[in-house]
């Protein structure tokens, strides 16, 4: 039961505050097509795609239950896990690919200065939703100071590239209690001089 | 003797390898509730097989628009996709595999339970979509609700399969316990052994309750009920599986229902064929520990018991946890 059924492709931006520290994690994630007919079922007039006031109701739903999983979004620092505040801005949307988007900002708790490297995954821990990054430009800085960089560290893939193959990694991480969700995460790193 | 409590034993740790972790409500859900579970090794293997069906799932319905012939495709990676999907954890085996180990020794009757559970849940399925998003044109949450509904009904069944399994199991048990505990008694306070009559008449005074060992099948016995067969179908049959709804609205959405519904069916029969091999891996388990049995001493019916007692509050202790976490969950969320 506890597969995949949901896959997002996942576009983040780090948010800087007006002081050079983060504030926040901005994401728009954009569902698979199942998903998108699913949360669009019922919606919208005329053929039309539903709009963001339609789909509210679901993004109010969806939003609520993310709590309890930390938002599928965990960061780390100096071996600590900063914690983040409940989401603003959120909305569902469908895009021009009939895909449904969801888009929130994730504020930090405190915000942190990237002096030493700041991380973040999104994954769902129970793999229900399997995430994965968005190929071109998966995470951006937004107002960072100058020099600050930003790399992304991809995990050893469970399955090869061609998406047919069980790679070497997969049977690497059969292990009993391999977290599968944490193992298919990238992680993104900001580091700032 | 040890050799049968092994089997025992395995299967009292297969019942309990069953068992589903249990559920938060998920974001994106899609029905009511998805089980969420830690994985092992051949758990992760099943995973990334259901990846690979259920993508060819998505890609099969978006080249039958353009090419009738996607529908094989389709038909083939629903079969697998409900072959692989039924091997993961999930509280539908785990009740099934359970009463099949408190209850049943015929694998014909077995395999057919596996068999009608499994054609429910697609049926439920087609149903749900059909009336809700087909007919009334539901949202999303509509449909999450009655899938609520819906988890309600199942996990009731459960729990009263339980409830049910756990009277006859008990008493059953009681009895054993309370034979063995006046076989003692007696046989400590008198010095005579009925062992020892060799009269062939097997005669002995009133004072002699010595145990004559029945019949395996009898004590363990199959009782079949019909009432406890189609409770076990409902409760192991009756919640919807995800992929089932999903592909469902998918196909609908692109005016290619039909191809949902087939698609649907094609689930069921994967689903069936491993429930069905769980199923009678559970009958096979417990008949050979009936085999070895065939003149059972006392403590071996009373772990016999004891397990069909386990697997009876199993069911029982699944059904009141799916229940609460259900009114204590997100209920119509």
């Amino acid at each position: 039961m506890a597969h995949p059924h949901v896959w997002v492709a996942v576009r983040s931006e780090v948010v800087f505050g007006d002081d050079g520290k983060i504030i926040g994690v901005r994401h728009a994630w954009e569902f698979d097509e199942m998903y998108s007919a699913f949360a669009t079922q019922g919606l919208g007039k005329n053929g039309a795609p539903p709009t963001k006031e339609e789909l509210a109701p679901l993004a109010k739903t969806n939003i609520e239950s993310l709590a309890e999983f930390d938002y599928f979004t965990f960061a780390k620092q100096n071996n600590e896990k900063p914690a983040f505040k409940p989401p603003q801005d959120v909305t569902l949307e469908v895009n021009e690919r009939k895909s449904v988007v969801m888009r929130f900002f994730l504020p930090l708790q405190t915000p942190a200065s990237a002096k030493k490297p700041f991380s973040f995954q999104v994954y769902d821990p129970t793999y229900f939703v399997s995430f994965g990054l968005e190929k071109k430009e998966p995470v951006t800085m937004s107002r960072a100071p100058a020099g600050c960089s930003l790399s992304l560290v991809e995990p050893s893939p469970l399955v090869a590239a061609d998406n047919q193959k069980l790679s070497e990694a997969f049977f690497q991480n059969m292990s009993p209690g391999a977290d599968f969700g944490i193992k298919l995460a990238t992680r993104a790193i900001v580091a700032c001089p | 003797m040890k050799c049968k409590q092994v089997v025992w034993a395995l299967l009292l740790g297969f019942l309990f390898m069953m068992a589903p972790a249990f559920a938060q409500q998920h974001p994106f859900a899609v029905s009511g509730q998805e089980a969420l579970g830690s994985y092992n090794g051949l758990t992760g293997l099943i995973l990334a097989w259901q990846n690979k069906f259920n993508s060819e799932l998505q890609h099969a319905t978006r080249a039958l628009k353009s090419d009738p012939s996607a529908l094989a495709t389709l038909m083939l990676s629903s079969f697998a996709y409900g072959i692989f999907h039924a091997a993961g954890p999930g509280h539908g085996k785990a009740v099934l595999t359970s009463y099949m180990i408190a209850n049943e020794t015929a694998l014909k009757r077995g395999l057919t339970l596996a068999g009608l559970a499994a054609i429910l849940q697609g049926v439920i399925a087609i149903a749900l979509v059909s009336i809700a998003a087909a007919i009334f044109n539901a949202t999303a949450g509509q449909m999450k609700q009655a899938t609520n509904l819906i988890d309600i009904a199942s996990y009731s069944a459960i729990m009263l399969l339980g409830a049910r399994l756990c009277w006859v199991k008990g008493q059953n048990f009681i009895n054993q316990v309370l034979r063995v505990y006046r076989t003692n008694a007696n046989s400590s306070s008198h010095n005579f052994s009925c062992d020892e009559l060799e009269d062939g008449k097997y005669e002995h005074g009133p004072n002699c309750n010595h145990y004559h060992a029945p019949n395996a099948e009898t004590l363990i016995s199959s009782s079949f009920s019909w009432r406890e067969a189609i409770t076990t179908i409902i409760a192991a049959g009756l919640r919807p599986c995800s992929g089932a709804i999903l592909i469902l609205v998918f196909t609908l959405s692109q005016n290619l229902f039909y191809a949902g519904i087939a698609a649907t069916f094609m689930m069921s029969l994967g689903t069936a064929i491993t429930t069905g091999a769980l199923a009678a891996i559970a009958v096979y388990a417990k008949n050979t520990a009936l085999r070895w049995a065939k003149k059972p001493s006392q403590k071996l019916l009373l772990i016999g018991g004891a397990a069909e007692l386990s697997a009876a509050v199993l069911v029982l202790s699944l059904g009141l946890f799916l229940l609460c976490n259900l009114s204590f969950g997100h209920i119509g969320a």
